[in-house]
């Protein structure tokens, strides 16, 4: 065997790699397809509360792990996948499970079919000019400075709002997110506020199964605003083309209107994913001190402890796909025409994957492959971004400027959520 | 048919006789080899099936390109002159056999 010359900046020397690592997000898509209920086909879990489910959905997913790992969930209208082996087989047949739902939300949302709900060739077309500018040596050469930038500015904002009122989610995790999107984007002279407005109406009408006007028409209001600045930014990169992911949308000779759904996907998905990392991880390692030492005596963890926190609160729950034909899915007869629910938060915690020792967060345990950012063709563009933004910069750095930095008990956090799932509130303290 | 032999590192082998067209890569997730994850689904974005090509194939196989010798450099097991990614090794009438050995770890 012999030495290898180049060296990956993710498995570089720890002194001064900072960066060490989102998946194309997850969306709720209504499925619209209806088929007759035929009960001794299969499995039916006419007990999940749906309400429930957003609170805190572990508990349900261990019940369905038990039960049925593959169920007819009447409430949301389609067959919840919950153990590790069915998710995985899912993602590793986009002829039978298809990303191109039945009445997508997020594609009324965001105007077009963006790549996430598209199979290959047609996926493919579409992905492939970014992944350039994601692979790890770009993201380390070219982002990780302008990641590390940002994050001093947003911890100088925490320091000035002080260990008695800062929320890490507001203060920190979700301007740094957007600021970073932005960026790494190259959508220019956009405010931080404006970007995450329109994530959250991107995402809100995604979600929006019921059809509520009001979030149709904000919604609609943050698309055009988009539209309007991604008609100048367009023409801009074909002239002056850079380093960003829109250029290099630009520059791939696909249509516009591809080039707008999905820096628009983009924006929807690369927000409260990386937001909702930093967040997860201070929390994490908070309630969990020994591990929260080893890592800050021993700064090469912390790529097993982004890794973790990933697996074990798993930003994106579940993700939509259809069935093209009737197939079988772990023994379950599963009808053509069929919506899924892949509910990879729920497979990342499946004993049978993991062990018995799923449900823990432990940095320490043996590596197996986790399913947090999907697995297959629409494995997340962004991982190598968020394992580099998250986990070797916005966390360890908030580390190193906030002694002993820790959720703070005496004000109150909040969890929401299960398609995607977080906090929205995290008071911290420092010493 | 073609066949692929892989070869984990405790020696054991196993052969799959595949079609045309299909990686190495893909052969091995849908049957079921262990030690290639293949978490991107072929797009060199990984460097989960990192997989060491018994010299004797080398010759049949296409160039490195940009994408696979910078992932290859990411591989969790040591890169050698032998290293590939498997979802970039596709089976066909040039390269009707291969043996490659699977590396200790992937992540």
């Amino acid at each position: 065997m012999t030495p290898q010359a180049a060296r990956c900046p993710f498995h570089g020397d720890p002194e001064t790699n900072r960066a060490d690592t989102g998946r194309d997000s997850g969306g709720q898509d209504q499925q619209a397809a209806n088929h007759s209920r035929q009960a001794s086909d299969y499995p039916v879990a006419d007990w999940v509360d749906v309400a429930a489910l957003a609170s805190d959905p572990y508990p349900i997913y261990a019940r369905l792990r038990a039960e049925s790992p593959v169920a007819w969930v009447p409430q949301l209208n389609k067959f919840l996948v919950t153990n590790y082996t069915g998710c995985h087989a899912v993602e590793q047949d986009q002829e039978i499970f298809s990303a191109e739902v039945t009445g997508a939300t997020m594609t009324r949302a965001i105007g077009a079919r963006p790549m996430l709900r598209k199979d290959d060739p047609e996926h493919s077309a579409d992905r492939a000019p970014m992944n350039p500018v994601l692979r790890p040596k770009s993201i380390k050469e070219v982002w990780g400075p302008v990641f590390e930038g940002n994050a001093e500015t947003y911890l100088e904002k925490v320091a000035e709002i002080g260990p008695k009122e800062a929320d890490l989610n507001r203060d920190y995790a979700a301007p740094l997110a957007s600021q970073n999107l932005i960026d790494l984007l190259g959508l220019k002279d956009v405010s931080v506020e404006q970007v995450r407005r329109w994530s959250h109406d991107f995402i809100a009408g995604m979600g929006n199964v019921l059809d509520d006007p009001a979030i149709w028409e904000r919604c609609d209001a943050s698309t055009a605003e988009a539209d309007r600045l991604l008609e100048e930014l367009i023409p801009y990169y074909r002239q002056t083309p850079d380093a960003s992911m829109v250029s290099a949308w630009a520059n791939s000779g696909l249509p516009t209107s591809n080039v707008a759904a999905n820096v628009k996907l983009t924006i929807s998905g690369g927000m409260n994913e990386p937001q909702h990392m930093v967040t997860n991880m201070v929390w994490a390692l908070s309630y969990h001190a020994e591990q929260s030492a080893l890592v800050l005596t021993d700064p090469s963890l912390w790529a097993a402890a982004f890794d973790e926190a990933v697996r074990w609160q798993s930003p994106i729950g579940m993700y939509p796909r259809e069935t093209t034909q009737e197939t079988i899915l772990e023994g379950v007869r599963i009808p053509a025409g069929a919506g899924i629910g892949v509910v990879v938060a729920s497979a990342n915690r499946d004993a049978a994957h993991f062990g018995d020792s799923a449900a823990d967060f432990d940095i320490n345990r043996p590596k197996r492959p986790h399913l947090a950012f999907g697995s297959g063709v629409h494995l997340c563009a962004g991982h190598w971004a968020a394992k580099t933004s998250i986990g070797q910069l916005a966390v360890p750095m908030a580390y190193e400027r906030f002694p002993r930095l820790r959720v703070d008990e005496q004000r109150n956090e909040s969890w929401d959520g299960w398609v995607f799932r977080g906090l929205t509130s995290l008071p911290v303290t420092w010493n | 048919m073609p066949t692929i032999t892989y070869t984990q590192p405790n020696g054991t082998q196993q052969t799959l006789e595949v079609a045309e067209g299909t990686t190495l890569m893909r052969a091995a997730v849908s049957n079921g080899i262990t030690g290639i994850i293949g978490e991107c689904g072929g797009q060199a974005m990984c460097a989960t099936c990192h997989v060491y090509v018994r010299p004797e194939y080398a010759q049949a196989l296409p160039e490195i390109r940009e994408d696979e010798d910078e992932m290859l450099d990411c591989a969790a097991a040591e890169r050698t002159d032998r290293s590939r990614l498997a979802c970039q090794i596709k089976i066909d009438a040039e390269l009707a056999e291969i043996v490659v050995d699977i590396p200790a770890g992937q992540l």
